[in-house]
């Protein structure tokens, strides 16, 4: 069996949207709940760690969060920025980190709300770690309100691990009655019919299922939870021999879910059961052109020749046998050759080499897989949740790598750019240092302040003249020159004395009238020049500082660049020997998920060659009695 | 070993699809073989070799990022060392009559930034994120900063908005926050520009 890249992409996808809903109870309403509590931003830096956060960039949120606790930034949300640390490294899997957090937090003096989420975190690192006892014990710890997004989390979690320790009646305690979000109320259902069904509830269970299977969907992930409680409503009511009701939950199922395989079976059964195998071989039909590597379409593989069987068509029941022989051994060998190259590292080098590295890109390109036949197993493999585990190990080592391979790069260049800033300060300094040695700080200081005396000495003797321009000045000179002169005193002289003394008591008029502006003037001035100075001062100070603390500075860089390069490499060296154990690992799980594969098909194969050789044994017993008929024989 | 969240859910349904199937089967050599789910013994936790792995790269995670936060700081104080550093940050808070589109920004008239918001950033900015638009270095002294903000305002009509705000560049980093904020009163957006210390 042959597949396009497109379809095999496809399958890929349903396979994972078959992983990810089994967990899609837990991981939605996760994911909305480590939203941190609304406020306004009150350093901006924060803010700038939320701006990565809520587009799910974590590694980035991490860092960014991380530089800015170190320096300072995020002091006015002390707690918050602490809570989100702890949120970011749960997401990133740093569990242990997350939990010292949390218990830090806990310790020290915080708000009771504060304590309540971290509680509630708390809780959530040891249900993700599966310790559940512990994550109850710490959920029960939360005292008051919690933010609506997590008060609303929190009885899913407490319900999924009563679920994990098998308490399925306190699990369905808790979700009973249980008015969460909208979108989450499907998930909550369904847990809960599962729990009821579990508990032998039958009638409470299937009331839950149907509600989840009735609902209107309004995205691909509900859609596919409808289609996986009408599989479950369906197989739940063929138990209880219900056929009719069965038949109905399981044709609600898409034909294009991923549950449909499954849904086309028991429908087939439900028929079956009834004893109306010529309906029952119309779903069973459809689904022997379906990829055999699902384990409903293996089954119908027998069950048409069954069908065929019961409804006295030896010959085709023998023929489809036969068919199934041959498409097993088909299917066995692709699997033998895909189990030998997921031993060699093929299957698990293919699927990362179509991986994307980067951080906080965590997706596949399933269109761009390897095109080749070991391709369509990886679906059966990707979906055991021990391989996603460690193959989120692997692309994260992946990512980390690339991402210190960056840094190496820039690190040479942060090494060329220390060498361009020494040379070009070594290049700058005896100027630098010449322009600062000629500034005479001290002596421009002693002039301000002589300013400053003789300004205070002309306003406490109110002297104008002290405020006069230079004509003025001069003008002033010269008539106190002349007042001075002895012809002046002449008695002849009268009319000059009388000019003089008119012209001194205009200009003394004119600098009196204007003294006050002048003085004014003159103050603001100086505290324009105290401005200056101080401008001056820091200026030169910052130079000299410069001057001498740049060496220093530039050699501090220096070293700390040289330290960190072979850190780096050490961390290299380390990534690929974890993500080298990771792969071996993952290789053996995949081989370990393929030898079951292999070993289920090689049951359906003993099956049908035992059915055939009871239809031959048949055959020949009543050749034995009675010679064939000509219509059976050409059957 | 406890067994890992995702598998008890899916545990807990293929068990009901997987049991139940096998039981409305009629008894036959086909109808015996298991019905498909995923064996349940595989679905059991980890193995011990598999926590010990993961403890070590939790461990070496930490490091890698403990080393990641020096090379911020390293790279930060080397390019925008703190006496020249000007760090410009948009935020935005309901943007009911704002749809945010791109911010240009210029300082003393020189195009520095440039930046087209996608719907997922525009989200993370109105549930509280901050972005940093700008990170760069300015003597110290006044400067003119100029923030021309596109979109569409009320009514869906293409909006162009400009605020200005001189500062001054002292010794220590300088902090500038542009701000998009709804004024009700008005039913129109408002566009402050605001220094942080």
């Amino acid at each position: 069996m042959t597949h396009s890249p497109a379809k095999r992409g496809a399958a890929l996808r349903v396979a994972i949207a078959v992983a990810t809903l089994a967990g899609a109870g837990v991981n939605l309403p996760a994911r909305a709940g480590e939203v941190p509590s609304p406020g306004p931003v009150r350093d901006l830096y924060y803010g700038e760690t939320l701006f990565q956060f809520y587009q799910d960039k974590h590694f980035d949120a991490l860092t960014h969060l991380l530089v800015a606790r170190d320096i300072g930034r995020v002091e006015n949300h002390e707690a918050e920025s602490e809570l989100l640390l702890g949120g970011l490294y749960l997401h990133y899997g740093q569990h242990n980190r997350a939990e010292e957090i949390f218990d830090r937090l806990l310790t020290g003096e915080v708000s009771p709300t504060v304590r309540d989420r971290a509680w509630f975190y708390l809780g959530k690192v040891r249900y993700q770690r599966g310790l559940h006892d512990d994550a109850l014990a710490a959920f029960a710890r939360v005292a008051g309100a919690l933010p609506e997004s997590l008060e609303a989390e929190l009885p899913m979690l407490k319900a999924q691990s009563l679920m994990a320790m098998g308490r399925f009646d306190a699990a369905a305690a808790v979700l009973d009655g249980w008015q969460g979000p909208d979108g989450w109320l499907p998930y909550a259902r369904y847990n809960l019919g599962v729990a009821f069904v579990r508990l032998g509830r039958f009638d409470d269970g299937t009331r839950q299922l149907d509600r989840v299977g009735r609902s209107s969907a309004g995205s691909a992930e509900l859609l596919d939870l409808r289609d996986k409680a009408n599989l479950a409503l369906g197989y739940a009511y063929l138990q209880q021999s219900l056929d009719g009701q069965a038949r109905v939950a399981l044709e609600r199922v898409r034909l294009s879910s991923p549950f449909a395989n499954k849904a086309l079976l028991g429908v087939g059964w439900a028929d079956a059961a009834r004893h109306d195998f010529r309906a029952a071989l119309t779903p069973w039909l459809e689904l022997q052109d379906r990829d055999l590597l699902d384990s409903a379409v293996q089954e119908s593989l027998l069950a048409i020749p069954y069908a065929y069987g019961q409804l006295e068509a030896h010959g085709s029941a023998a023929a489809g046998y036969q068919s199934a022989l041959v498409a097993f051994d088909a299917e066995i060998g692709r699997l033998d050759r895909a189990i030998d190259s997921a031993g060699n590292g093929g299957l698990i080098g293919g699927l990362l080499k179509a991986d994307d590295p980067d951080i906080g890109r965590w997706y596949w390109e399933l269109d761009k897989l390897p095109d080749s036949d070991e391709a369509r197993y990886l679906y059966h493999v990707i979906a055991d949740h021990r391989f996603q585990e460690g193959l989120r190990n692997v692309r994260d080592l992946a990512a980390l790598s690339t991402h210190l391979q960056e840094w190496r790069a820039k690190l040479a260049a942060f090494d060329d750019i220390v060498d361009t800033q020494r040379e070009a300060y070594a290049g700058r300094e005896p100027q630098f240092s010449a322009g600062l040695d000629r500034v005479d700080l001290p002596e421009l200081r002693a002039r301000r302040a002589a300013l400053g005396a003789r300004l205070d000495a002309i306003e406490a003797s109110r002297d104008p003249a002290g405020l006069a321009t230079a004509t003025e000045l001069d003008q002033w000179q010269r008539l106190t020159a002349i007042g001075a002169d002895a012809g002046l005193a002449d008695p002849g002289a009268a009319d000059l004395r009388d000019r003089h003394r008119l012209l001194q008591g205009v200009l003394l008029w004119d600098l009196d009238r204007e003294y006050k502006y002048r003085l004014w003037v003159q103050r603001r001035k100086l505290a324009e020049t105290d401005q200056l100075l101080a401008r001056a001062e820091r200026g030169h100070d910052g130079a000299a500082k410069a001057r001498r603390d740049t060496p220093a500075e530039l050699d501090g860089f220096a070293v700390r660049i040289s330290g960190i390069v072979p850190r780096i490499e050490r961390m290299q060296l380390a990534i690929a020997q974890a993500r080298g154990q990771q792969e071996e690992r993952l290789q053996a799980l995949a081989v370990e998920t393929l030898r079951e594969q292999r070993d289920r098909l090689a049951t359906y194969r003993v099956q049908a060659q035992f059915a055939l050789a009871t239809i031959y044994d048949r055959a020949a017993a009543s050749a034995r009695v009675a010679p064939p008929s000509r219509s059976e024989v050409s059957r | 070993m406890p067994m890992h969240p995702l598998k008890i859910q899916l545990l807990a349904a293929l068990l009901i699809a997987g049991f139940y199937s096998s039981l409305a089967r009629p008894e036959t050599a086909a109808a015996d073989s298991a019905a498909g789910p995923e064996p349940a013994p595989a679905l059991v936790a980890d193995s011990v070799d598999s926590g010990t792995v993961d403890s070590e790269v939790q461990v070496l995670k930490d490091e890698v990022l403990d080393l990641n936060r020096e090379l911020f700081l390293l790279e930060e104080e080397l390019l925008f060392p703190a006496n020249t550093q000007v760090a410009v940050f948009v935020s935005m808070d309901v943007g009911e009559f704002f749809d945010l589109d791109s911010v240009q920004l210029r300082i003393d008239d020189k195009p520095v930034s440039n930046y087209l918001y996608t719907e997922r950033e525009v989200a993370a900015l109105l549930r509280g994120g901050v972005h940093r638009i700008y990170l760069g270095n300015l003597k110290t002294g006044e400067h003119e900063l100029t923030a021309v903000f596109t979109g569409q305002g009320p009514h869906t009509r293409d909006y162009r908005r400009g605020a200005t705000l001189k500062v001054e560049k002292g010794i220590g980093a300088k902090f500038v926050e542009l701000r998009i904020s709804d004024r009700d009163s008005k039913q129109q957006p408002e566009f402050l520009v605001k220094e942080w210390e």
